[in-house]
């Protein structure tokens, strides 16, 4: 790929020079699908730029060889970009086939809203060639069904298992990672060193803005939430504002964790050994491996309510108006099937987006890991038309007010108000 | 235009030639202006009249409903409030520092050439790598501020993109440093062509430096201040890649600009009809700003 | 930030004092001057160090860029690497289609310049040489423009050039940029600069409009168009959601925009992220301080009014 260090100056001359004849003369048009060759070129637009871009390029590649009359192409840009382009790119019928729009679920709303994506129920089935939603985990199904049709197939599947320390967890002499909420407290507490006032090892680290949540997990533990099935704010319940108290006070009074870290910067903050623990999904493994950390991994502690976790899925769907959506559909029967799944499951670390692979995994201790917190799992504000609209306007400015020392019992209040208000909950 | 007497064609021909020849050479220019940036502004004004979803099949007219709501939205107003602020503290510092710099910078040698240079370098890069540098510089973690800070024995340095008080000041001295190269380059400009007696004779006269300056520099300087004025408000009004870059416009909306918010409502939650509201009011304050500010500028002039 | 001797009292008060150097008294004048003295070098000591604090956050960048991570981690307060990589540009060569990206940031910034520059200076010829009806209603358009909001038009845009066809293509990319009404404002000035006997001789020898814009008005207009070059060739380098939005193929990807991509890579490789930003900088700042000679000359000759 490097060529530009190699090949000599006159060869880039005359590329541009090339490149410039191009403009004026012809130039490809809008439609970037087609068919050559008796080939159907299929193009995807995804938002996997990480690390695990790889992963998905690979099973994208094995299609293409298993697949010969049909050649899929996957592009990756970040979340920001493809959320500014594919709507308008889809209105007009002349953007990829396949997309994942957003990493957040809730976003298909938008475009079943917008008649862009193609509601999936005539491929539905367990036949060969059939995309077998009977396999999804529950959690995936009902999230991406909308009025009893379905209209995306799980991308990834992932759930949110502490990562720790060992190193740090040593020096403290602290022998196990913690299994409940209380020892998960304790060791946070344990874990933060803090000399002259400044704290040079936080014991958890905590983000609330650009990142996968994780505060939502800290309340479901002891039984708080945000929305009920019904969409009626429940973030003010008793439990949520116990639970919010709690964890808030060992941020501004314990230093358990600094305030106002994006996802990045909490990721930063654990490979630069200033943290002992973080909550965080199968991407994040191997670039705490190679930055060094002596890396463990365990389920999230388990509070009053019982086990819990969050799980994120990211919709793949299918433009409604494209040229080729039946094998688009093709596509993702194949991409959800069993063999495709398992493969991935392999080179990912991700858990599979089905159900039915348990024993085929057990080889490997991550993906286990990640699988077994499935049934315990919850997605963020699922099944929630104004998720998007909860997320930035309500839920994450709540949880960056009460971080800085709102109260909490107030700030709750006016978030379930403001809740209510979006969803049309009338109690 | 003229009465045209039919019979006689050399006029005519007159006529029609200077007609043609500046409507072509203004061609190019008003058919992009028209195609890519009028029309597409007047079918936001359309848009902003309807309930309008990207790609949806039924987009009702609700005639100002959209206004009526950005009237009573405090997440607007609060856009409006930090982006006044920014406008206002960016243009004010940018033109103080970048007249300083350039009073200072204003004879032509070898090093104050090396230093114009360094401080114009930022106005060539892109304000998402200056937002992402600056994100990096005043990381608590990994930054060499708070670095430096804590080496000078600063215990608890500032949290500067994370406290809701301080990230919006943070976000405007980023504005700044990037900016004052470019305000100092056109006043340094705009202070070259004053002419070398007007000093003379104002030295003769017995005034200081600082008289100097105020009674000749500053009012020879005045199209450049009012261009460099009008330029910063106008850029500052329409703040987003920086506060895109460093802050998302968070905590707490504290660094949520105007067009940050249009972006939010019209990209993330696929609003545009509202989105194209939010865009209208902006456009009609900045408008309104900078016809003030050239008002302002033409009554001084008439003194 | 930086403060010099206008804003700085002490140095102001020196000069004041300093005024009326015949009334004063040998002592106090010379305690006068060293006071001046005094304002100067603080002032020029401020300036200087203003213009370092604008220089590192650079160096900053090229260091880390640099510099492996446990090596950031173990000392940010440091601005050079301890250890020297090459990971981080590395990581950017091999994931970057790097000749595609450089030829696609060359054609799209350099073809949209070019073609700007021509465009520009044919309206702001006619805008500041020849007389046509609404004249000044479309002067007042033009700056109307520079007043609308990018973000707002994006949408409306991008279905014009779908219904064009011309998504993924070079002049989807250039053409809907081609004019600024910025360029056009600062040619306008110049060229009413411009001394009106030029046009006048060349007119009584025969020449046509176009001939005079041509020939007498181009040649002498090099330092504005140099300045404009560089303003506007920096911008459109360094505009990623444009080309983005246009292009949604990799083949047709900017420099800028891949980087941004790049950038957004899990967050956490900083030496990939600001070997890539310094990289992408290279260009520009090589352009700069090529033609940065032209740059006061220009500004100044369009006597902004």
């Amino acid at each position: 790929m490097s060529a530009f260090g190699r090949r000599g100056r006159a060869t880039c001359l005359a590329a541009a020079v090339a490149a410039v004849t191009l403009v004026a003369g012809c130039g490809n048009n809008g439609v970037s699908t087609g068919s050559s060759g008796g080939v159907v070129q299929l193009s995807m637009l995804t938002g996997f730029t990480g690390p695990d871009e790889a992963s998905y390029q690979a099973l994208v590649t094995e299609f293409n060889t298993s697949h010969p009359d049909i050649h899929v192409t996957m592009t990756a840009e970040p979340w920001a970009t493809v959320a500014q382009k594919l709507p308008a790119a889809w209105a007009t019928g002349g953007g990829p086939d396949l997309a994942t729009p957003s990493s957040d679920p809730g976003s298909i709303f938008n475009y079943i809203k917008t008649n862009s994506v193609l509601p999936l129920d005539s491929a539905v089935g367990t036949g060969s060639g059939q995309i077998d939603s009977s396999a999804f985990p529950s959690v995936v199904r009902n999230a991406f069904t909308v009025d009893g049709k379905l209209y995306a197939v799980p991308a990834n599947m992932a759930t949110l298992v502490l990562y720790y320390n060992k190193d740090m967890f040593a020096a403290a002499g602290i022998k196990a990672a913690p299994t409940t909420e209380a020892d998960f407290i304790a060791d946070a507490k344990k874990l933060t060193v803090s000399s002259g006032g400044k704290v040079s090892q936080y014991g958890l680290s905590l983000a609330d803005n650009n990142t996968i949540q994780m505060w939502p997990i800290l309340q479901w533990m002891s039984g708080g939430d945000i929305v009920d099935s019904k969409g009626c704010a429940t973030v003010n319940s008793a439990a949520s504002v116990s639970a919010l108290t709690q964890w808030s006070q060992l941020v501004i009074q314990d230093h358990i964790s600094p305030v106002g870290q994006a996802g990045a910067d909490a990721d930063t903050l654990f490979s630069s050994k200033k943290a002992a623990m973080e909550i965080n999904g199968p991407w994040a493994a191997s670039g705490y491996t190679s930055a060094g950390i002596n890396l463990g991994m365990v389920k999230v502690p388990v509070g009053s309510a019982g086990p819990v976790t969050l799980a994120s899925t990211v919709p793949l769907m299918i433009e409604r108006n494209g040229p080729h959506t039946a094998q688009a559909e093709q596509f993702l029967a194949w991409y959800t099937g069993k063999a495709a799944q398992l493969k991935f499951s392999q080179i990912s670390g991700f858990p599979p987006a089905r159900t039915d692979l348990g024993s085929a995994l057990s080889g490997n201790a991550t993906v286990s890991l990640f699988a077994s917190a499935l049934p315990d799992a919850k997605l963020y504000l699922a099944g929630l038309p104004e998720a998007t609209s909860i997320d930035s306007d309500v839920y994450v400015p709540m949880i960056q007010r009460i971080e800085r020392g709102a109260n909490v019992a107030s700030a709750t209040a006016a978030a379930a108000t403001q809740i209510n208000k979006l969803t049309g909950c009338a109690s | 235009m003229t009465s045209l007497s039919p019979s006689s064609g050399a006029p005519r021909r007159r006529s029609r030639r200077r007609f043609n020849s500046a409507y072509l050479f203004v061609a190019p220019s008003v058919v992009l202006i028209a195609v890519f940036i009028a029309e597409p502004i007047l079918q936001s004004a359309w848009m902003s009249l309807h309930d309008w979803t990207i790609g949806s099949a039924d987009n009702p007219f609700t005639g100002l409903a959209n206004y009526r709501s950005l009237w009573q939205d405090s997440r607007f107003w609060n856009a409006l409030r930090v982006t006044a602020i920014y406008t206002a503290a960016v243009t004010v510092g940018q033109v103080v520092l970048g007249l300083a710099i350039a009073s200072r910078l204003r004879r032509t040698t070898w090093y104050s050439s090396l230093l114009r240079t360094a401080y114009f370098f930022p106005f060539v890069a892109s304000l998402v790598v200056v937002g992402i540098v600056w994100k990096f510089l005043l990381d608590p973690q990994v930054g060499l501020i708070d670095a430096w800070l804590g080496d000078l024995g600063v215990s608890n340095p500032p949290q500067w993109l994370q406290s809701t008080s301080l990230a919006l000041p943070t976000v405007i001295a980023v504005g700044i440093w990037k900016n004052v190269g470019f305000t100092m380059i056109v006043l340094l400009a705009g202070m070259q062509q004053v002419p070398a007696d007007l000093y003379e004779a104002a030295m003769l006269d017995g005034a200081g430096p600082w008289r100097r300056f105020t009674a000749v520099t500053l009012p020879a300087l005045r199209p450049a201040l009012l261009f460099t004025t009008l330029i910063a408000t106008i850029t500052g009004l329409q703040l987003f890649d920086l506060v895109f870059a460093m802050t998302g416009g968070g905590p707490v909306f504290s660094t949520e600009s105007v067009v940050m918010y249009l972006y939010e409502k019209g990209f993330v939650e696929f609003q545009m009809g509202y989105a194209s509201a939010i865009a209208w009011v902006l456009f009609i304050i900045i408008l309104a700003v900078s016809a003030v500010q050239l008002r302002v500028a033409r009554n001084r002039d008439g003194d | 930030m930086a403060t010099s001797e206008l804003t700085s009292p002490r140095a102001a008060a020196g000069r004041r004092n300093g005024r009326p150097p015949a009334l004063r008294s040998g002592g106090p004048r010379r305690l006068a001057r060293i006071a001046g003295r005094l304002g100067a070098g603080v002032s020029w000591l401020v300036v200087v160090v203003g213009a370092a604090a604008i220089v590192l956050p650079f160096l900053w960048m090229l260091g880390v860029g640099f510099r492996t991570s446990g090596d950031l981690y173990a000392d940010p307060a440091r601005l050079w690497p301890d250890q020297w990589t090459l990971h981080g540009v590395r990581a950017v060569l091999d994931q970057l289609p790097f000749t595609r990206l450089i030829v696609n940031t060359f054609v799209f910034a350099g073809g949209t310049t070019v073609l700007l520059l021509l465009f520009d200076s044919m309206t702001a010829f006619a805008l500041a040489r020849l007389r046509f009806r609404g004249r000044n209603a479309l002067f007042v358009l033009i700056l109307a423009t520079l007043m609308v909001p990018f973000q707002v038009t994006l949408v409306p845009v991008f279905l014009t050039i779908y219904h064009f066809g011309w998504l993924n293509s070079y002049q989807g990319l250039i053409i809907p940029r081609a004019t600024s009404a910025l360029g056009i404002f600062l040619l306008r000035q110049f060229f009413q600069q411009l001394p009106r006997e030029l046009d006048e001789a060349a007119r009584i020898d025969g020449a046509n409009d176009f001939t005079v814009y041509w020939r007498i008005i181009l040649p002498n207009a090099k330092p504005i168009l140099a300045t404009l070059f560089i303003i506007q060739f920096a911008a459109l380098w360094n505009d990623f959601l444009w080309p983005l939005v246009i292009s949604s193929q990799t083949r047709m990807q900017t420099l800028p925009a891949a980087l941004t991509l790049f950038s957004s890579q899990s967050g956490v490789d900083h030496s990939a992220l600001m070997a890539g930003a310094a990289i992408s900088l290279t260009p520009l700042a090589i352009a700069f301080l090529l033609l940065q000679r032209y740059f006061v000359q220009g500004v100044a000759t369009t006597g902004i009014k």
